[in-house]
């Protein structure tokens, strides 16, 4: 059975091979223009693989046999060279490549070893060092999905690992010379939201001469960082220092500001993004678009005439709903732009605030409708920011139950003395000051229970240990107790600032908080939790709760995402391409993340990031060019019946139908098509040839994988 | 257990309390649901749960093999399970769930089964009658609602949920999500108020009634003292009766109001009744046919109110 079964393969293969000519000519066609190939790299020449396995130190030899995975490589059926190394990715390792290709003369490579994620673009390198097309290079992963997963099998694992070098060689055999093709980037770049994060990447591309489009979906930027009193620990204002930040983005040249605005469609690639940009009917004009309307000299200059006339009154998110705003307004005194907006959800169309704004100026157009506007730009950057977990989920703590019963944030706006109290904090149930104030800490943070989130929220100890040290300098006599599970007090001059508030007469409970009751009457609150250090069970009455509720990414963030093509990870936060080699960028080429999109940071981390991002994404701008990967599809014509089926399923929108001799044709925009290989599966009459995933190299996989090496 | 058919037929598993302690409870279960479209069918034969924390913290393999015992009786009618104690919930519906999951489990169980010609095969549900009650693909609180003929208007009654029915939280998997609420769950209000008295919140609501996993047998002065402090924060609101759907605490509650004025000279009559209780004298039955009577504490004040 076997034998008849391998004849047949026998005839196929050979058919294949007959049908392969046509495409291949076509390829020698289209590389015209491209470098010449490297001498003697056809696909007729009788194929010389070199296969070199790695130990990995004792990642891979620890758990199998290499001189029995090497004995065995030596047998497949185009292998001319076989070695091994402790460390193929060295300098060593990469030269052994090197000189076989010049020794043996190999015309394909495999290296058995990681992954392709981790040293694909490695060994390319050495493969084109040595003389040879890198993409006549193929990986063997006998670490990642062998090694480490059957790390007690080492029978198993050495059987394994003959399998994956076999396929691999098999494929390595059929592989061709290929050219990236060379994109001019488009010389601007985009930032997506315009917190503290966004704000600095903006600055920072811009500063580098690039022109940036700074979209913010709220009507004014400064983000989180805008609404917090004070920052830990050097307890600077953070308005202080962020209004310079957001006055020099407001100024900058090179910086295009769009408040009120959100990402609406996103097309293109790594230096040509199309990006469609929702401006939200704001129903005020800005000085320079009521010059566009003829109005000179009007527009909105931020007197607030409107605001003081306007009859509807709603709660202002910025105070976290504890101050009333007008459906004309602005979300602070120090806002920029210092625009109005109409909350059109809310205005009645009175027509007042158009008269208050009077005939000069006549900045307010009750008419207006959202305006899409789309811009080219070379790299993204996304800085999208986080909301504060709904912590009323967590109903133990009674939050949205019991009036005395805050988060943070409100907190935060409490203690402002910009804030809807003036500074003075107050419990919402009697505006009394409370004097003693429970802090709860991993407020739905590091929770498995599936209600709250299972990570580190990251800043929450650092900025309670700020809380309470403001009231012990606001209110005399106050004791805050800071119900904790562990400090975290990880950064520079952290661990000081624990140590100071502690002397400053902080109280620290080491326990989870089970639950919190309040006392019907006087609307204080018994806190429940067990001090695991005295081992004793506690009931502390306390006047004023404040959960130190976590964060998850952005309302909007998930919608973004997908328009740029970004994945996340289990919990929501963006991913980055490497957690801890490439934490700015992302898969997608040209786009990057700053901030807390990515994961919880604080202040100083943010910057960090996004000074990181911003560098990132200015690399590309100055090259002014980028390489695309040669995996696209093409279309081999005279099979082409002109269907179409294909053109609506390619995701990217990368094929079309054109007339060409007098037939309907396929034909593919190299640039735009990421080689997913959608078409080339479907394709009835097997027309699309995927360079690099051909159908003769799958089917060559797949035969020396079934036939277990019987060719 | 026809989706079609509104008419829904169950094994009824008593307990050990209701029964013996509380016979109102079982005769109110049966005569309520039938007018609810429910047939609560008696599971001959069946033994003690076993009760989760007198056996479960002792041996938990006779805990399995004894409820796994409970639970092929049902398997042999081929019908769920119905039951109206919170501690019966947790030794059937637990084991149940553990052996439908655990296949190594499952076979030592077996092994012991065979020893007296039975064998679990897992084809049956468990559900608590307040989880039949408050589900609408069964009853629901509209249901309800339109079979009361004598509304508890005027009465202010509070609800004891009881721990063993929603927690632990992380083992429980309900059909309706709404009872996934361990915290502050309010359904159980909800049901109160489709009988037309006054659901009353109280402070501690989830607190234990004190009689739970041993206390009661071992320390019944610690146990008195957790059912003293739910009875000052439920004098501290004012109600006419407390609701339970667990016989168990209703015990603790009914009998311990006694034991307290015993130990801490302490008195409250407060009239303890299980919702099925509670719903058959919203659908007209008599006091004595609830076995009213047989209460520690006499249910007269709350009858008068609303009788």
């Amino acid at each position: 059975m076997t034998e008849k079964k391998s004849t047949t393969k026998k005839t196929e293969s050979k058919k294949q091979d007959t049908k392969k000519v046509a495409p291949v000519k076509q390829e020698v066609k289209k590389q015209a223009a491209a470098p010449a190939p490297a001498v003697g790299s056809t696909t007729q020449q009788k194929p010389r693989v070199g296969v070199f396995i790695c130990h990995c130190g004792t990642n891979i030899a620890g758990s199998m046999d290499i001189p029995a995975v090497q004995a065995y490589a030596e047998t497949i059926p185009g292998v001319a060279f076989v070695d091994n190394y402790q460390y193929m990715c060295s300098t060593p390792g990469q030269g052994k490549i090197e000189k076989a290709i010049k020794d043996k003369k190999l015309t394909g490579i495999v290296v058995a070893a990681c992954t392709p994620r981790l040293h694909e673009p490695t060994f390319r390198t050495a493969t084109k060092e040595g003389g040879l097309n890198p993409f006549r290079f193929e990986m063997a992963n006998i670490r990642d999905q062998n090694s480490w997963v059957h790390m007690h099998d080492r029978e198993g694992s050495t059987e394994k690992a003959k399998d994956a070098i076999r396929i691999a060689v098999a494929k390595a055999a059929l592989l061709q010379d290929l050219y990236p093709k060379s994109v001019p980037v488009e010389k601007t770049a985009m930032v997506v939201g315009a917190g503290v994060g966004g704000m600095q990447a903006a600055l920072d591309l811009a500063a580098a001469g690039i022109k940036t489009y700074l979209i913010e979906a709220d009507t004014s930027i400064g983000g989180r960082m805008s609404q917090l009193d004070k920052t830990f620990p050097t307890l600077d204002c953070s308005q202080c220092i962020l209004t310079p930040k957001m006055v020099d983005v407001g100024r900058s040249p090179n910086i295009e500001l769009m408040t009120w605005s959100e990402v609406h469609a996103v097309e293109g690639y790594i230096g040509n993004f199309d990006v469609t940009i929702r401006k939200k009917a704001r129903g005020v004009l800005t000085p320079k678009e009521a010059e566009a309307r003829g109005i000179v000299g009007g527009g909105c200059n931020g007197c607030g005439d409107c605001d003081a006339v306007c009859p509807v009154v709603k709660p202002n998110n910025f105070e976290v709903g504890m101050k009333p705003r007008k459906a004309i307004y602005i979300n602070h005194p120090q806002v920029v732009p210092l625009i109005y907006t109409i909350d059109f959800t809310s205005c009645v169309k009175c027509g007042l605030c158009v008269t208050a704004c009077g005939p000069e100026k006549r900045a307010i157009d009750l008419e207006s409708k959202d305006e899409f506007i789309t811009v080219k730009v070379g790299t993204a950057i996304l800085a999208t920011g986080y909301d504060i977990f709904p912590i009323e989920n967590k109903k133990e703590w009674g939050y949205k139950r019991y009036e005395n019963v805050i988060t943070s944030l409100e907190f935060e706006r409490l203690i402002c003395a910009s804030g809807p109290t003036g500074g003075h904090l107050v419990r919402p149930s009697d505006g009394e000051t409370p004097k003693r104030i429970g802090f709860v800490l991993c407020a739905g943070s590091r929770d498995n229970t599936g209600i709250g989130k299972p990570y580190c929220s990251r800043f929450c100890c650092m900025y309670s240990l700020k809380h309470a040290h403001q009231i012990i300098e606001k209110i005399p006599g106050a004791v805050p107790y800071l119900f904790y599970m562990d400090i975290r007090s990880f950064g520079k001059m952290y661990e000081e600032f624990y140590y100071r508030i502690q002397d400053e007469g902080a109280k620290f409970i080491r326990g989870r908080v089970a639950n919190i009751l309040e006392d019907p009457k006087t609307k204080n609150l018994h806190v429940y939790t067990d001090d695991t250090l005295l081992n004793r069970p506690i009931d502390m009455e306390v006047d004023l709760v404040v959960l130190a509720s976590a964060i998850q990414p952005s309302a909007d963030t998930n919608r973004t995402r997908k328009l740029f093509g970004v994945s996340c990870s289990m919990d929501g936060w963006l991913l980055e391409a490497h957690p801890k080699l490439n934490p700015c960028g992302t898969t997608t080429a040209g786009v990057f993340l700053a901030g807390v999109c990515q994961g919880p940071k604080d202040i100083p981390d943010t910057v960090a990031s996004a000074e990181g991002a911003a560098s990132a994404a200015s690399i590309p701008i100055h090259m002014g060019e980028v390489e695309l990967e040669p995996y696209f599809a093409s279309c081999i014509e005279d099979k082409c019946a002109g269907c179409g089926m294909c053109v609506n399923l390619c995701p990217y929108s990368a094929l079309a139908l054109v007339e060409k001799d007098g037939r309907t044709v396929m034909q593919v925009t190299e640039a735009k098509c990421k080689g997913c290989g959608t078409c080339g599966g479907f394709c009835p009459g097997g027309a699309i040839w995927m360079n690099h995933f051909t159908t003769p190299q799958i089917v060559a996989q797949i035969d020396a994988f079934l036939l277990g090496g019987e060719q | 257990m026809s989706e079609s058919n509104a008419n829904f037929k169950f094994a009824f598993y008593l307990g050990c309390i209701a029964p013996n302690r509380y016979p109102g409870c079982e005769s109110a279960a049966i005569k309520t649901c039938k007018k609810l479209g429910i047939d609560l069918l008696p599971l001959k034969g069946a033994s003690c749960c076993p009760a989760p924390g007198a056996f479960g913290s002792i041996d938990l393999n006779v805990w399995y093999a004894m409820a796994a015992r409970n639970l092929v009786l049902a398997e042999q009618m081929k019908m769920d399970i119905a039951l109206l104690c919170n501690g019966c919930y947790k030794s059937i519906w637990e084991v149940n769930h553990k052996l439908k999951h655990n296949k190594d489990l499952r076979d030592g169980v077996n092994e012991v089964l065979k020893e007296i010609d039975m064998e679990y095969k897992g084809t049956c549900n468990v559900y608590h009658i307040a989880e039949l009650l408050y589900n609408p693909k069964y009853v629901g609180a509209e249901k309800v609602r339109d079979s009361v003929t004598n509304p508890l208007t005027g009465a202010r009654i509070a609800v004891h949920y009881g721990c063993h029915l929603t927690k632990p939280h992380k083992e429980r998997e309900f059909e309706d999500e709404v009872m996934l609420d361990t915290e502050h769950p309010v359904w159980m209000e909800d049901l109160v108020a489709a009988l037309g008295a006054t659901p009353v919140e109280y402070r501690n609501k989830m607190q234990c009634c004190g009689a739970g996993g041993g206390v009661r047998g071992y320390d019944l002065v610690h146990a008195l003292d957790i059912t003293n402090e739910k009875l000052i924060n439920l004098q501290e609101v004012g109600v006419d009766a407390l609701t339970d759907i667990c016989p168990f605490c209703q015990l603790q509650f009914d009998r311990g109001q006694i034991e307290i004025q015993e130990k801490f000279g302490v008195s409250y009559n407060l009239p303890i009744l299980h919702y099925c209780e509670l719903l058959g004298l919203a659908q007209g039955m008599s006091p004595q046919d609830l076995g009213l009577d047989l209460h520690g504490i006499s249910c007269d004040p709350f009858l008068k109110k609303v009788l």
